[in-house]
This record gives C-alpha cells, sequence and structure tokens, in this order.
C-alpha cells in the first residue's frame, strides 16, 4: 500500500494549503474591497472633470479608484486572509496534526505564504475586472469614455500588487507570532495608518507598508509632474523590500508551530 | 430577596473579565503609537511646522490628528470587538445572560469601559502633544488650556464611534464579521469629504467620523458645545438602540 | 535486536518546576496492544506527543523502529499513524476533504481514503463539513485520519472520549483487531482500566509522571496480589495502586 517516499515538493503542497481554504469565504474578502472600492467611484465619476490638475479625467479616474486601494484595501484584505488561514490552524488544531505528519514546519509555513501571494494576485485581477466594470458603467452614466486600454492598466495594477509583497511578509509574520486574532489584525491595521506619513518623508524606503503607494504615486506623478516624482527609484527600496521580505520568511517559518510544539495543555 | 448589582459595579466586574486578554495592553500600544506620530512628524519636518504662524496646539493638530483620530478609532473597533468577543467565544455570554442581570447592564458595563480605556491613548496623545508645543514651539507658550479643551473635546467626539461599535458587535456572534464591518466603516468614514463645512458639521455627528473633527475648527464656544451634547444624546440613543435590540432578540430567540 | 518497536529511555519532560513525565522507560512490543493508563493530568499526553516530535523531551532519548529522534524524525513520523487532541479537522471541509489533505502530505494512493472512511463507517457522512459532525463522528473522523495507509504503529489518545457505549465498543473492537488485521503495533491511552483491559495485551500505569507497573495483565494481577491490593475487581485495583503512590508522594514531600 505504501508508495515509495520523498519529501514533498513546495507545490505539492501549496495544493494542500489551497484545498485548506476551500468554502472559507475567503475569495469574498478579496471580491467585497474591489467592488466596494470601484462602485462608488463610478457613481461619483464627474468629479473627474472638476480636477484642478492637468490630468485627463479617465486617468484620474483609474488613479483616484486604485489610491484607495494601495493605500487601504489591499493591505487591509491581505492582513485579514494572513490572520484567517493562521487562525484557522490554530482553532481546528489543525496544525497539530500536521506537525505530526511526515512534513517539515518550514515548509508549510513557506507554503501558506504562498498561498497568500496567490490569493494577492486573484485579487489584482479581480481588481482588474472591476475597475473595468466601473469605468464602462460611469461611461455610461456620464457619457464620457473612462476606460483605458488594458495593459496601462495591468501594467500600473501588477505594479501595485508587486510591491504589496513584503508588506504581505511582515502582515505574515505578525499574524505567525501574535496568536490573539483581534491584536494581529490590529496591530497590522495600525500599521497601515502611517502609510501615507512615511511616504512623504525623505526615508520612505524603510517602511515596506507604503510601497504599493508609492508605485501608486509614481503612475500619478508620470500624468501630474508637479505633484510626485514619476521616476521609481528601485534603490533602495527593492533591496530593502527583498531583505524585509527574507527576514520575515526565515523567522516566521522558523518559529512556525512553536507554540504547539511548547504547550504544556493537554 | 433579590439584591440587583448596580449598574455603577458593572465596569468594574467587566474590567476582570478582560484580565490576560491584553485589552489594557492593546490600548497603551496603540496609545503609544499615536502619540508618536505627532513627535516622529515633528523630528523629520520640524522646519515645516515652526515657520507656520499661530497657535502651535493648531498647527500640531492640523498635521497630526488625521493619523492619531484613525488610530483612536481603530483602538475603539479592536477593543469593542475583543469585549464581545470574550462572552461569545466560549459561550460566556450564556451565562451571563443567566445571572440575575439586566443585559443592558452588560452593554453599559462594557461601554464604561470601552471608553475609559479610550481615555488611555487620548491622555497620552495629549502628553506627546505637550511635549512637542515645548519642544519645539519654546517661544510660543500659554497652550496647555488650549490642549486641554481640544482633547476634551476630541473625547467627546469618540462616544458615539464607541457606543456604535459595541452595538455593532454585541449584534455578531462571530467577532470577523464586526471587525470586518467595523475596519470597512473606519475606511469609508475617512474616505468622506470634509472639507465643505455645512456638511462637515452634520458628518461630526456620524460615528466614526466624528473623531476626525477638531475644536478650533468649530466657529465659537456655543458651536462646540452643541456639538458635545449633540454627541453625548447621540451616545444615550445608540443605548437604547441596544435596549430595543435586545428586546427584539429575546422574542425571537 | 529486541522484539520492542518502541522503547524510550528515562524519558523526561519538565516545564520550569513542574515535571510532567519522569524518567519513563516504555517497552513496547512489535504487533501488540500497549494500554497506557493514568488519571488526567499523569502525562500520557505529554509522553505521546514526545513520540511524534511534537514536543522536545527535557531528558532521556527513545528510538522507534530501530530509528531515533531527533535524528530520523520524518522517517519515524512516517512510520506512525496518530491521533492527538482529540478533533483536529478543518471545519469548512468534508470529512473526506479532511482526510484528502493528510492522504497528500503522506503521499498515498488515492483509494487510501475510501478505505480509511470504511474502516470507521464514515462512508455514508463523506460528503457532510465536517463542523457539522456530531462528537462521535468527529472522533471517527481524527481516527480515520490516524489509521490512513495502515501505518506500522499508531499512537490513539483517549479514541474513545466522547463516545456512546455504542460507539465505544466499536472503536475497541476495531483497536483490537487492528494488529492482526494490519499487522500494526498500537499504543492507546485511556484513564480507565476497563476499558483498556478489553483492548490490550500489555499495561503501563502512570501517575504524576511515573511510570507504576509495566506489563500483562496477569503479572498486572501478582504484583497486586504480593502488595496486597483488591484483584477482584481491576478498576479497584488500579484506583488502590494510584492512591498508595499519590499518598507516597505525599511522604515525600
Amino acid at each position: 500500500m505504501k508508495t515509495e517516499f520523498r519529501p514533498l515538493t513546495l507545490f505539492s503542497l501549496f495544493g494542500v494549503e489551497l484545498l485548506k481554504i476551500r468554502r472559507s469565504k475567503i475569495f469574498l474578502i478579496l471580491l467585497i474591497p474591489a467592488v466596494m472600492m470601484w462602485l462608488p467611484s463610478a457613481m461619483n465619476a464627474n468629479v473627474n472633470f472638476l480636477g484642478s490638475y492637468d490630468i485627463s479625467p479617465e486617468h484620474n479616474y483609474f488613479i483616484q479608484g486604485y489610491m484607495g486601494m494601495a493605500w487601504f484595501m489591499i493591505p487591509a484584505t491581505l492582513i485579514v486572509c494572513t490572520v484567517l488561514m493562521n487562525q484557522t490552524e490554530i482553532s481546528s488544531r489543525g496544525l497539530v496534526k500536521c506537525l505530526s505528519l511526515p512534513v517539515a514546519a518550514w515548509k508549510i509555513c513557506l507554503a501558506k505564504f504562498l498561498v497568500t501571494v496567490f490569493l494577492t494576485a486573484v485579487q489584482l485581477v479581480l481588481s482588474i475586472m472591476a475597475y473595468y466594470g466601473s469605468a464602462a458603467l460611469a461611461s455610461g452614466l456620464y457619457e464620457y469614455d473612462f476606460v483605458l486600454p488594458l495593459p496601462y492598466v495591468c501594467r500600473a495594477a501588477s505594479l501595485i500588487y508587486a510591491a504589496v509583497i513584503p508588506a504581505a511578509a511582515v502582515y505574515w509574520i505578525i499574524g505567525v507570532l501574535i496568536r490573539t486574532p483581534i491584536f494581529s489584525v490590529g496591530l497590522g491595521l495600525a500599521s497601515i495608518v502611517p502609510s501615507v506619513l512615511m511616504l512623504n518623508t525623505k526615508v520612505w524606503y524603510c517602511y515596506p507598508m507604503d510601497y504599493p503607494f508609492y508605485m501608486l504615486m509614481t503612475e500619478y506623478g508620470k500624468l501630474v509632474p508637479e505633484l510626485f516624482s514619476a521616476k521609481i527609484e528601485l534603490v533602495p527600496m527593492v533591496p530593502i523590500g527583498i531583505g524585509t521580505t527574507l527576514l520575515c520568511l526565515t523567522v516566521a517559518c522558523g518559529r512556525y508551530g512553536a507554540a504547539e510544539r511548547n504547550s504544556g495543555s493537554l | 430577596m433579590t439584591a440587583y448589582i448596580s449598574p455603577f459595579c458593572m465596569p468594574f466586574l467587566e474590567m476582570r473579565k478582560m484580565k490576560r486578554t491584553g485589552f489594557c495592553q492593546a490600548f497603551l500600544g496603540g496609545g503609544a503609537l499615536a502619540a508618536l506620530v505627532p513627535v516622529v512628524n515633528m523630528a523629520l519636518r520640524a522646519e515645516t511646522f515652526t515657520s507656520q504662524p499661530g497657535s502651535p496646539f493648531q498647527i500640531l493638530m492640523e498635521a497630526n490628528w488625521q493619523l492619531m483620530a484613525q488610530l483612536n478609532i481603530f483602538l475603539l473597533v479592536c477593543g469593542a470587538c475583543l469585549l464581545y468577543h470574550t462572552e461569545y467565544a466560549d459561550n460566556g455570554l450564556q451565562k451571563a445572560r443567566s445571572l440575575p442581570l439586566g443585559s443592558s447592564g452588560l452593554f453599559l458595563g462594557k461601554l464604561g469601559i470601552l471608553l475609559s480605556a479610550g481615555l488611555i491613548p487620548l491622555c497620552l496623545e495629549t502628553a506627546s502633544l505637550t511635549l512637542c508645543c515645548m519642544r519645539w514651539f519654546p517661544d510660543r507658550p500659554g497652550e496647555s488650556l488650549r490642549i486641554l479643551t481640544g482633547m476634551a473635546f476630541a473625547f467627546a467626539m469618540l462616544l458615539p464611534t464607541g457606543a456604535a461599535m459595541l452595538l455593532l458587535s454585541s449584534m455578531c456572534r462571530n467577532m470577523w464579521i464586526s471587525l470586518g464591518a467595523g475596519v470597512i466603516l473606519v475606511f469609508f468614514a475617512s474616505m468622506l469629504p470634509a472639507s465643505s463645512s455645512s456638511v462637515s458639521d452634520v458628518l461630526a455627528l456620524v460615528p466614526f467620523c466624528g473623531p476626525y473633527r477638531m475644536l478650533h475648527e468649530l466657529p465659537g464656544r456655543e458651536a462646540a458645545l452643541w456639538t458635545v451634547c449633540l454627541c453625548l444624546g447621540e451616545s444615550v440613543l445608540l443605548c437604547a438602540a441596544e435596549r430595543v435590540y435586545q428586546s427584539i432578540r429575546r422574542c425571537f430567540a | 535486536m529486541s522484539a520492542n518497536i518502541i522503547e524510550t529511555e528515562n524519558l523526561t519532560k519538565s516545564y520550569g518546576n513542574f515535571t510532567a513525565v519522569s524518567n519513563l522507560s516504555l517497552h513496547i512490543k512489535k504487533g501488540s496492544v500497549y494500554g497506557f493508563l493514568g488519571p488526567n493530568g499523569a502525562g500520557k499526553s505529554t509522553t505521546m506527543k514526545m513520540l511524534l516530535g511534537l514536543t522536545k523531551p527535557s531528558s532521556g532519548s527513545f528510538h522507534i523502529n530501530g530509528r531515533t529522534y531527533p535524528k530520523d524524525r520524518l522517517a519515524i513520523l512516517r512510520d506512525m499513524g496518530s491521533f492527538i487532541e482529540a478533533p483536529a479537522f478543518y471545519g469548512n471541509l468534508t470529512g473526506e476533504e479532511n482526510l484528502e489533505i493528510l492522504r497528500r502530505i503522506l503521499q498515498l494512493p488515492k483509494s487510501a481514503v475510501e478505505d480509511a472512511l470504511e474502516i470507521v463507517g464514515l462512508t455514508e457522512h463523506r460528503k457532510r463539513l465536517a463542523k457539522k459532525y456530531s462528537l462521535g463522528m468527529k472522533q471517527r473522523l481524527g481516527l480515520a485520519g490516524a489509521l490512513l495507509g495502515h501505518p506500522p504503529i499508531l499512537i490513539l489518545d483517549e479514541p474513545t472520549n466522547g463516545l456512546d457505549p455504542i460507539g465505544i465498543h466499536e472503536i475497541r473492537t476495531l483497536v483490537r483487531s487492528l494488529p492482526e488485521k494490519y499487522d500494526c503495533t498500537v499504543l492507546v491511552s485511556s484513564h480507565l482500566l476497563p476499558e483498556v483491559e478489553l483492548m490490550a495485551d500489555d499495561f503501563g500505569i502512570l501517575n504524576h509522571g511515573r511510570l507504576l507497573f509495566e506489563g500483562t495483565m496477569a503479572a498486572l494481577k501478582r504484583t497486586a496480589d504480593a502488595a496486597g491490593l483488591p484483584t477482584h475487581d481491576l478498576e479497584e485495583t488500579f484506583l488502590a495502586m494510584i492512591d498508595i503512590d499519590n499518598r507516597n508522594r505525599g511522604e515525600r514531600r
């Protein structure tokens, strides 16, 4: 009955982790913010004609809509997803079971983080779809073409979502280390609040939570040069981002399941 | 003979339940974070603010209150969720309901705790704002009264938000729902326009929007007093709403 | 080479001042059912957790099937099916999907899930969500997870907890039949001697982390006789042994 045993690949564990979040309503958590952001935008699309800067209404519509996403909704969904995934393991004691199986804990941890990244990518697609839906709606409502070409939208949106990965690693470590759900969510949300303040300082690159917003602002800067620098300063953002991601993942993987191992309770 | 527990005892009873949940630490930590905001802002960009004319307190508030108020609201949201989560998590609420206590007593006790906990960040913020005034604006003294009244006003503005959030979390058995709804409300409130004054006067009374208001924005003493009174009244109304909700729930339960 | 599949040598686990397991040396024969007995908090679960690598021994060592921990951790776990901390499952998944997760991690053929469901009698409920399961069904699901792929060693921590008399009987018969059917060794814990008596070949009695007795039922009766303990009722023998040990501990202190 037993087959030859090789260590599980990360890819098959990724499949296992995806199976675990079936029916967990995580898809709704991804979908609701995307729709919720874009529907009011379509309703109020006429404010884009009154802009004080020299920017076309359709670009303004795109930037303003993604501003709420980049500043708040993307990080908030990520926080909720990471905490929810960790809490499912803790509350169901599934992690205890997984630790007694022949698989390394760090691999489970990494596979779960990959699921988080995957969920982010799903939301990227959803947000682009929601954008097109709402832009079409706005175009119909105000008889003006708000729709931007797909390559432009995809590139800008993908950059925002790619920039969120270091922050995702930070939220992941918060979710792993802080076991009371309300505090891991609270700390994560509190970390979003100062991101706009940090972006206006000279050391913005020290705070990975503002990277997605930074990406959007550079996009804004391309259209309104007096507002923000259009050039993406890759150094030191990329090294710091990669460093943060690696550090957070290393610590999180090292500590994964530590509480389950050391608990004296039955 | 039945002795009823006086409503004034309820906050103390409720306080015991919060032992070791990290409730107080959260408010201390969150408050410290909010108190750090003006300090960091001043330390990084002092000349931007010291060059501005006028009251230092108002300068500091204009620069930082948006963030600080948002942190305060987040604390209230998380605190309210936690207060009822401990009840629902291990069926403590069922036990509490089976005791000879009015369920509105439970709510008022929790509200008392939430609001007194809300004082913690406000006190820390007051201290940090005072320090900022002394450190960076030594040439413009006499701000302490303005800071105190400003922060007292801020506390009054927090009341309806606290009551509304607690009402919301008392309705949701699943903490994630109340937390999610609270976060979304905070987000939308922060997106609402605060520019035109007639609109923002009304918004000051809306839970989740009010805490962003600052005392010096209001046209005069009378307007400020009216706003505070209306906020108090609104909080009482929200408590009444909880009572109505409880009796409706009992009818259907 | 001994016939013992699991052997522990002076296995000790302490948390601060508290010693949960002290100098435990177990000898579990291959192909037997080993009953691990003791009152709640005696250290049964801690021992099992150490065998599964869930918690690190403070001192002492053990080897399983010729392998030692922690060097061959994954190889040891591959040979063991376990049922610990009662219901460990994902409520948002069906019973079948819960097993599917374990199957994928263990890299077993697809038929293993059906097979395990069949053994514990959950086949007809396999499409139901695990959170909708009754306590007994959850217990069976946990057992199915342990039996998945017929591992040579089974570690079952109080598998009959929360079951009704019929369920207890079924599980007992099942455990009893496992060694012959699948050529495996079973370590099963319980706090009820009469229950283990019907399942096990050998016994280990644990109290406050110390092993009071190890051997067959006949040997237990002889020991009890020699010590002047009641032997007509095993429950009483067990209780008397624990009681004497507790009194001795009191004196030592």
